[in-house]
């Protein structure tokens, strides 16, 4: 991709989770108090439910996709070079991926897993 | 490492600096949150909801140092945030001036006064928003 296109890229996912992130925060100590969001039954509700567990995938997404994309700017910026850049843009892409993953697990566990 | 050199500096400036600073903040305790809810469902070797797991991840950060790092997470979180609202005006040129030709005593005439208020908008908000989630966590 375009650095322009991933500039724009990421003004678009600083906007979702602007939005997402401000409802994770307010469903975790403000419209929800914050002792019983961290319950275990009700953190189970949450993943079973269709709309909350879509919400706490898409957050995931955007906000990885946002901050590794941040971090490889900052890199690109610190120092210049072919396979510098080559490295930045393929282990910035390596961790997004990677950490969607695992994170998506958790997600899928969650949300369909045997409650032990 | 030009970006982080305290010289040349205005308001925005610093704001920007802030901002990538927050930004490498929130992504290392997002990586970090994203492994301490995997134990929700009993870790990395875990294969579902587990009510010991969830509790052996509270007890964490469920003191006063885990709470004080939690708040100042919302802190840079609702900086982050709010200055990046005033970021993304900055890319589109909205609240901003065009620019001109230098005239003494040569303040850059583009910067107006509303954005840079913005800049006290992010960090008064993101100082009570700490405030608030450090009572709402210790009540």
């Amino acid at each position: 991709m375009r650095e322009s296109t991933l500039m724009r890229l990421q003004y678009a996912t600083a906007l979702l989770a602007l939005v997402l992130v401000a409802v994770h925060l307010l469903m975790q100590g403000v419209l929800v108090p914050y002792k019983e969001a961290l319950l275990f039954q009700r953190v189970l509700a949450v993943y079973r439910s269709a709309v909350d567990a879509s919400l706490l995938e898409l957050l995931l997404v955007v906000v990885l996709a946002h901050g590794f994309n941040g971090l490889r700017i900052i890199l690109l910026e610190w120092r210049q070079g072919a396979a510098w850049t080559r490295s930045v843009n393929w282990g910035t892409l390596g961790m997004t991926l990677a950490m969607i993953a695992y994170g998506t697990r958790t997600v899928v566990l969650a949300t369909t897993g045997a409650v032990g | 490492m030009g970006w982080l050199n305290p010289a040349h500096t205005n308001a925005e400036r610093w704001a920007y600096v802030f901002q990538r600073v927050t930004g490498l903040g929130i992504l290392a305790y997002v990586v970090g949150h994203i492994g301490d809810t995997s134990f929700f469902v009993g870790g990395p070797f875990g294969s579902g909801p587990s009510s010991a797991s969830w509790s052996f991840d509270l007890a964490l950060f469920e003191n006063l140092a885990g709470h004080v790092v939690l708040a100042m997470v919302v802190l840079i979180v609702v900086y982050h945030g709010i200055n990046g609202i005033r970021l993304i005006l900055a890319e589109y040129g909205i609240l901003f001036q065009r620019s001109s030709r230098p005239e003494y005593p040569y303040r850059a005439k583009s910067l107006v006064s509303m954005q840079r208020h913005l800049i006290w908008v992010a960090i008064v908000a993101a100082v009570l928003a700490a405030l608030y989630a450090g009572g709402t966590m210790s009540g």
